[in-house]
């Protein structure tokens, strides 16, 4: 067990600026071996700048970070213990994947022999032992991936970086993808930053959370103990598109209720309660009032979302909605 | 399963060139792309081939010449592959999204380089083995083949890496391929221009420079005074200055600046090391240049050296001896230079073509040249004309051409002193022609063997791998 509280990625106060621009302003956090720390943020607020620093793709105009005890000023050195996956990586068409994670292994040091085997059980290892002898330009999209994962894997990092994984895969891709994930970090006891737009599975999956805005982070921490935090005054709810008047009059009667506002054009209603009320009258019991005055109103309800309790709700509540 | 932990072993296997460059030869000539390009090059060689033995009939082509174009459109068409299998190296690894998990491995960036820059200069050799069947059958067993087929080798084998790196280099600033294949192309085209500039200006101060400092005009030009005039390698060294200090200047840049910096994204990489190695580059530059110039240099200080004659008048020719058939034709230039510091008389410039067997014709000149002789005006202080000459081989035999400078005299009573032209010995062999259809089994022979080439990588590859679709 001391061996999965082993601290595999330390970053102090990074920073990187384009000219005037700052792109990180400070980022700190710390990744221990077998966990998965979902790194979360909108589109620009310096993710992948952070990525790319401790991936060593590009410098850090300051600070420093550790990778499994090396520290920054030794990229080649922390190249032999990341794992990387970029989220837009491109393959060579007319090679075999075997052939791709064997030429991976070599440059990685391995003998010819030696990277072939450890090719044969990487391919093996990610589910892609049918199809190792195929041409890469034959392979789908989820295929891919998994040959992305299997030649981060191949020089058995302790720290894996996968940039938007499931990007683009189909629900049974992704819930394929995610098992990866999950033994990377729980059976090569990896350390694992998942990048990730899909909030739902970061919180499936995820130990540790970072969630950046313009740059800063803004939250971190355990996931369950940020969910904890999240403000749990909203609910959403969805009725016929043509009956969203006569529900905001419905709801607006309902003493619990601080404000209703549409949301979108699928008949979804944002609920604001008043501040404390779950307190007062128990969460459930207010949810059920609001449900009887649609009742009551002769409104069908479609669907139904109790704000908080996900990463979702803490992730629009701190970025203001950026991603959404 | 439980990693094995630790970092990845340092150094056990392969050098990193090795395996870039293993990997890239398999990605070039497995994918098809070398192959492509060197069956359409041997169709054009092909083609080519065909053509001029067809105009050998008609317009009395000698195979030194024949061997000479095919020599000189093997390696215009080999650096171009060169160039353009060069423009993808990197920029296309961008473009593909490949060149990130490349630079994610400890790997040293200069042996990538090498690695792929090795690779992509792979294609030259067998380009030039493609042309010498083409070569050896319009020779038709003219002793230029061998000089053309070992110049060609060595001036290819400096030419196509150097245009290989250039490609790269080129690449290396560009974030997509069309722009780098596009750049390369406009390179290569203002590179190829001035060989085809009229003859004037090819042969003023400025097109003379032009064409030297020009690795692709000049390395054309020795050749075909090697091979076609057959002029030694003494007389002209200096017109291969420009073509070796190319290829230097091209490996400095690509080996010591662009290696290093190899970047995920080209604007900062070209800023970061060319800002860096700015004072270096240019002087790298001018070194180079006047290198090239060097030739034209040599010349000037030779035509000063001869200012210590009598007579502030000399005459070069480009020509020492040539052997020619029946029919065929011989085409030199004169360069007259008044080395003096005052302007000339007006001048004459007058050929004379002497029998050297003494039982054999007199020569009558009229029926051997169009252009007896050439007048002209003034010629000013340190100023050069050049004339142009055409001999049409009329009779077997062994013969002497040689011109004359005449300066006119000052008045009726006075004389002045002709000044000769170092002799064109003419050997004139018998008359044979070349049949253009015993040139049709290599013409669609080449093109054939390439392709067989590719059919078969591509079963011995399928047979190596599944040809499953998509899942």
């Amino acid at each position: 067990m001391e061996q999965k509280t082993r601290q595999v990625l330390i970053a102090e106060d990074l920073r990187k600026s384009y000219g005037p621009r700052p792109a990180l302003r400070g980022l700190s956090f710390s990744l221990h071996a077998g966990r998965i720390l979902g790194f979360l943020g909108p589109n620009g607020a310096g993710k992948t700048t952070a990525i790319r620093i401790l991936t060593t793709i590009l410098e850090p105009s300051s600070g420093r970070f550790l990778v499994d005890g090396v520290g920054s000023d030794r990229p080649e050195e922390i190249r032999r213990r990341i794992g990387v996956l970029p989220e837009s990586l491109g393959f060579p068409k007319n090679m075999t994947g075997t052939e791709l994670v064997t030429y991976f292994g070599r440059l990685y040091g391995l003998s010819a022999a030696a990277a072939k085997a450890k090719a044969a059980t990487m391919v093996e290892a990610v589910g892609l032992q049918a199809r190792g002898r195929s041409l890469i330009g034959s392979y789908s999209r989820g295929m891919r991936q998994r040959l992305g994962i299997a030649r981060a894997l191949v020089n058995d990092p302790a720290v894996v970086f996968l940039d938007e994984p499931t990007l683009g895969l189909d629900p049974q891709g992704q819930q394929e993808l995610l098992k990866l994930v999950t033994w990377i970090a729980r059976e090569r006891n990896a350390g694992v930053v998942l990048c990730s737009h899909q909030l739902p599975e970061v919180e499936s999956i995820c130990d540790d959370v970072v969630i950046l805005n313009t740059g800063q982070v803004v939250v971190q921490g355990p996931v369950a103990e940020i969910i904890g935090s999240a403000d749990q005054a909203t609910v959403r709810i969805q009725v016929p598109a043509t009956a969203v008047a006569e529900a905001e009059v419905a709801l607006a009667g309902t003493s619990a209720v601080a404000r209703v506002a549409a949301s979108g054009s699928a008949g979804w209603l944002r609920v604001e309660l008043v501040s404390g009320s779950q307190a007062a009258m128990n969460g459930q019991h207010v949810h059920n009032k609001l449900l009887d005055a649609l009742i009551r109103a002769k409104i069908p309800v479609l669907g139904f979302q109790a704000g908080g309790g996900r990463l979702q709700d803490l992730f629009l509540q701190i970025t203001q909605g950026a991603i959404e | 399963m439980n990693r094995e932990q630790g970092a990845a072993p340092a150094g056990s296997g392969s050098p990193t060139w090795w395996i870039v460059f293993t990997k890239e030869l398999h990605e070039l000539w497995i994918g098809g792309r070398a192959l492509t390009l060197l069956l359409i090059y041997s169709l054009l060689l092909g083609i080519q081939t065909y053509v001029l033995a067809s105009n050998s009939e008609l317009s009395l082509i000698p195979p030194n010449e024949m061997v000479y174009e095919t020599l000189k459109g093997a390696i215009a068409v080999g650096i171009f592959i060169s160039l353009i299998i060069g423009a993808d190296m990197i920029s296309g690894e961008r473009e593909r999204a490949t060149l990130e998990g490349l630079l994610l491995t400890p790997t040293n960036r200069r042996q990538i380089i090498l690695g792929k820059f090795l690779a992509a200069a792979s294609p030259w050799p067998a380009a030039l083995a493609i042309a010498i069947p083409y070569m050896t059958v319009l020779g038709q067993g003219d002793a230029v083949l061998r000089p053309a087929i070992l110049w060609g080798a060595l001036i290819g084998t400096v030419l196509a890496p150097a245009f290989t790196a250039l490609g790269m280099l080129i690449s290396y600033w560009c974030n997509t391929n069309k722009t780098s294949l596009f750049i390369s192309l406009g390179v290569y085209i203002l590179m190829l221009l001035p060989a085809q500039l009229p003859g004037r200006a090819q042969t003023g101060a400025a097109g003379s420079l032009l064409q030297q400092v020009n690795p692709m005009a000049s390395h054309a030009h020795y050749l075909s005074k090697v091979l076609v005039n057959n002029r030694t390698f003494d007389e002209f060294w200096g017109w291969l200055v420009a073509p070796a200090a190319f290829a230097v200047l091209v490996f400095v840049l690509l080996f010591l600046y662009a290696g290093p910096g190899m970047s995920l994204e080209a604007s900062k990489a070209f800023a970061l090391r060319l800002g860096r190695a700015r004072a270096q580059v240019a002087a790298l530059l001018v070194g180079l240049l006047a290198l090239g110039a060097m030739p034209l240099l040599a010349q000037q200080t030779g035509g000063a050296q001869a200012s210590g004659q009598t007579l502030p008048l000399t005459i070069d020719i480009d020509l020492g001896y040539k052997t020619v058939k029946t029919t065929d034709h011989v085409l030199f230039n004169t360069v007259v230079t008044n080395t003096g510091t005052e302007a000339s008389p007006p001048l004459s410039v007058a050929m004379n073509i002497i029998n050297l067997n003494a039982k054999g014709d007199v020569v009558d000149p009229e029926d051997w040249s169009p252009q007896r002789t050439q007048y002209m005006e003034q010629l000013g202080p340190g100023q050069t004309a050049t004339q142009s000459w055409r001999v049409n081989a009329i009779l077997d035999g062994d013969y002497m051409v040689y011109i004359v400078l005449l300066p006119a005299p000052s008045g009726p009573e006075a004389t002045s002193h002709p000044v000769s032209s170092s002799g064109v010995h003419l050997t004139v062999t018998p008359f044979t022609k070349l049949n253009p259809r015993g040139v049709l089994p290599y013409a669609i022979g080449g093109p054939l063997l390439v392709l067989v080439g590719i059919v078969l990588i591509y079963r011995m590859r399928r047979r190596r791998i599944d040809m499953g679709g998509s899942e």
